[in-house]
């Protein structure tokens, strides 16, 4: 069974047309990306697929089971980690991870396990005592991360993981969430605008402009296809002729 | 642990960390009230003080030297007399020694007592500014209590002289006795008195209820906004929990601490009252004293029906937060949504639902927070089966709120409600 299934998803936000019926699918254990820029519809396409918004047209689906009918058991196989987020300011970090795990604990791992993993995934050591509200937004993102994957859920959705981390930070996250997708078989979806990032990371990706997936496929499959160096020169050359630039064109 | 008490503990530690809030809600009432008490105490206390009488006596009999005698022997009274030959002389003498009565005793006072006519005395009064005239009303209050002890005396002195029987009885010839017939029983207490007392019950219960659901409701709208300004409840709302139980952890957490605050703040208003009660002087007889007492059918009726008006409170603050983007955009929201059902309640202080108009008595039947009003006076009169149907009339109105809040929460609307709303204007 494919862990997510997307058919012809559509999403208007009044009359802003985020999502123009786009179709991908991703393999259990697979680490998918979904590249684009700016406004594409990525974080769109991950709200959905996390239960927050309701299609407007097409289905989703993770582990068979639909994400506007059965949310309940969608959120009991999922994490997800909202591209801009925060966390209790008032509670210290420990405790945000605590109750976070408290919550997930009935779903695999057990609490302990799940702490222990949170705290080491962090790297916030003793930080993890003061309150949030004393984080630097790095700090708070490897929080956020952290308490995303030591719930190891059947699908995680990051939607710009690295956003805000400094290279060394971004990096290592990269890492783990290698190691997780290996080790633990954990199906990954990642969004990111930074087309090389990805390309060192997902399995499989795909392109999205203007709500529109306009390619598929392993970096390697793709950048044969187009006869280019990177990712960035897959997407330039797709869609760099009708592109339109802002400002710049 | 279940999620829902997962959800109730986060609540509560993220609210009760919150210096500000926990400031603002608790520490504050339970401090400035007491403290404006103090300063209303200072305020009578000073009107309390000595009453300093300078005395100008023109008179030469008696009875002028009597009244001189009874003012110096009253409590907090000292008299000083002076010679003086004229009322600007004693003026001068009273405003250059810090004294605040003058009593001036007529020429021919006695002499007018002995022939039965009309005898004089003047009383002027210093007002020094400041004190808003407190202290000069108190000490005339002395003196006139004075003069009418000297009046009364005088009086039946004189009727004794002039006929026989109880002098008294000649004075006042009837004596009426008031008694209050309350649930059929008769207490010998003045209808006006027992009035009063209704009265100040009928007034301080609105308040009170009225306070509890702002409070209560600002906290419950206000932790929800706070999820979306601090970018948490997108989080939140995918976790492996019913929406049902955020929605109900949520509420419970924060009328927790909307309820410990209220407490904070009717245990403060109660002592601001009571430092002005107590200088003021008690009236001594409670509610229990007439029989107005609670029967614990009554009482538990009336804890549902309370439960019930702030599980609308908390729903209703909830769905209006949905719409609210930020802590202040959901305290205007919540205001303008909640005092519209509150302010109406207020006719309760000082009508009896009965004697409205129908329409007017529909409209306050209609709207929820009159409920608990009228619940604390059925209460006591034991009048249950109005309150039976407060309780079914409730019940229904907070279920279905609750329910469309709980509806609100399983849509997108949450995320993106405030959208529409930014439009609209
Ligand atoms: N809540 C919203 N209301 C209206 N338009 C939105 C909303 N969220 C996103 N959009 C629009 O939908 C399009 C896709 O946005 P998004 O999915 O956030 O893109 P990405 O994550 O790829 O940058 C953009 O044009 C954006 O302006
Ligand atoms: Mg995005």
């Amino acid at each position: 069974m494919s862990a997510v299934k997307v058919e012809a998803l559509e999403k208007d936000y009044g009359k802003v047309k985020a999502l123009k019926g786009i179709s991908f699918e991703i393999k259990e254990g697979e680490i998918f990306g979904l590249i684009g820029p700016n406004g594409a519809g990525k974080s769109t396409t991950l709200k959905i697929l996390a239960t927050l918004l309701t299609p407007t047209g097409g289905r989703a689906e993770v582990f068979g089971h639909d994400v506007v009918k059965d949310g309940d058991e969608v959120r009991k196989l999922i994490s997800y980690l909202p591209e801009e987020a925060g966390a209790y300011k008032n509670l210290k970090g420990i405790e945000y991870l605590q109750f976070m795990a408290k919550l997930y604990a009935k779903t695999g791992k057990s609490y302990e396990e799940m702490l222990e993993v949170g705290v080491k995934l962090s790297g916030l050591e003793s930080r993890l005592n003061d309150k949030v509200s004393t984080y630097s937004k790095g700090m708070t993102r490897k929080l956020l991360l952290a308490r995303a994957l030591m719930v190891e859920p059947k699908l995680a959705i990051l939607d710009e993981p690295a956003s805000g981390l400094d290279i060394i930070n971004a990096y290592s996250i990269r890492q783990t969430i290698k190691q997780f997708a290996k080790e633990k078989g954990i199906t990954f979806l990642v969004s990111s605008h930074n087309m090389l990032e990805v390309e060192f990371l997902c399995d499989r990706v795909a392109l999205i402009n203007e709500g529109v997936i306009v390619e598929t496929g392993t970096p390697k499959e793709l950048k044969e296809k187009y006869e280019a160096e990177n990712l960035e020169e897959v997407f330039m050359s797709i869609v760099g002729g009708q592109q339109k630039v802002g400002v710049f064109g | 642990m279940s999620d829902f008490w997962i959800i109730v503990k986060k609540e509560l530690k993220d609210l009760l960390r919150d210096k500000g809030l926990i400031f603002g809600i608790i520490v504050v009432p339970l401090l400035i009230y007491p403290a404006l008490g103090q300063m209303m105490q200072i305020g009578f206390q000073q009107a309390q003080e000595e009453t300093k009488i300078v005395l100008v006596n023109f008179d030469e009999g008696d009875y002028g030297s009597l009244l001189i005698k009874t003012l110096e022997a009253a409590p907090n009274v000292t008299v000083t007399t002076i010679e003086a030959l004229n009322l600007d002389e004693a003026l001068k003498k009273a405003q250059e020694e810090d004294y605040n009565m003058i009593v001036v005793i007529s020429k021919d006072f006695s002499k007018a007592i002995e022939s039965n006519q009309k005898a004089q005395v003047e009383i002027y009064g210093i007002v020094k500014g400041i004190s808003g005239g407190m202290r000069e009303s108190v000490s005339e209050g002395r003196v006139n209590a004075v003069l009418t002890v000297i009046n009364d005396y005088l009086a039946k002195l004189k009727i004794q002289q002039s006929i026989e029987g109880n002098p008294d009885a000649i004075l006042r010839p009837i004596d009426a006795k008031s008694y209050t017939v309350i649930k059929g029983r008769i207490v010998p207490v003045p209808p006006s008195l027992v009035a009063n007392i209704i009265t100040s019950q009928s007034i301080s219960m609105p308040l009170v209820i009225f306070v509890m659901i702002i409070i209560v409701a600002q906290m419950s709208a206000g932790s929800m906004a706070m999820e979306k300004e601090n970018k948490t409840l997108e989080t939140l709302l995918t976790l492996p929990v019913k929406r049902i139980t955020i929605v109900a952890g949520k509420m419970i957490g924060t009328a927790t601490i909307g309820i410990i605050a209220a407490v904070a703040y009717m245990i403060g208003m109660r002592n601001y009252l009571g430092s002005m009660m107590s200088s003021s002087g008690e009236i001594g007889i409670s509610l229990e004293d007439l029989g107005l007492i609670a029967t614990p059918q009554g009482a538990i009726l009336f804890v549902i029906i309370m439960f019930l008006a702030i599980t609308f409170a908390l729903s209703f603050a909830m769905l209006l937060a949905v719409f609210a983007e930020d802590t202040k955009s959901a305290n205007t929201i919540v205001s303008a949504g909640i005092m519209p059902m509150v302010f109406p309640t207020f006719i309760l202080m000082f009508a009896d639902i009965e004697t409205l108009p129908l329409a007017i008595k529909y409209i306050l039947l209609a709207l929820p927070f009159s409920h608990p009003i009228l619940a604390s006076r059925a209460m006591l009169m034991g009048q249950y089966s109005s309150m039976y149907v407060s309780v079914l009339y409730l019940g229904i109105l907070s279920t279905v709120t609750l329910l469309i809040t709980a509806r609100f929460f399983t849509t997108e609307k949450l995320l993106t409600a405030k959208l529409r709303f930014r439009r609209k204007r």
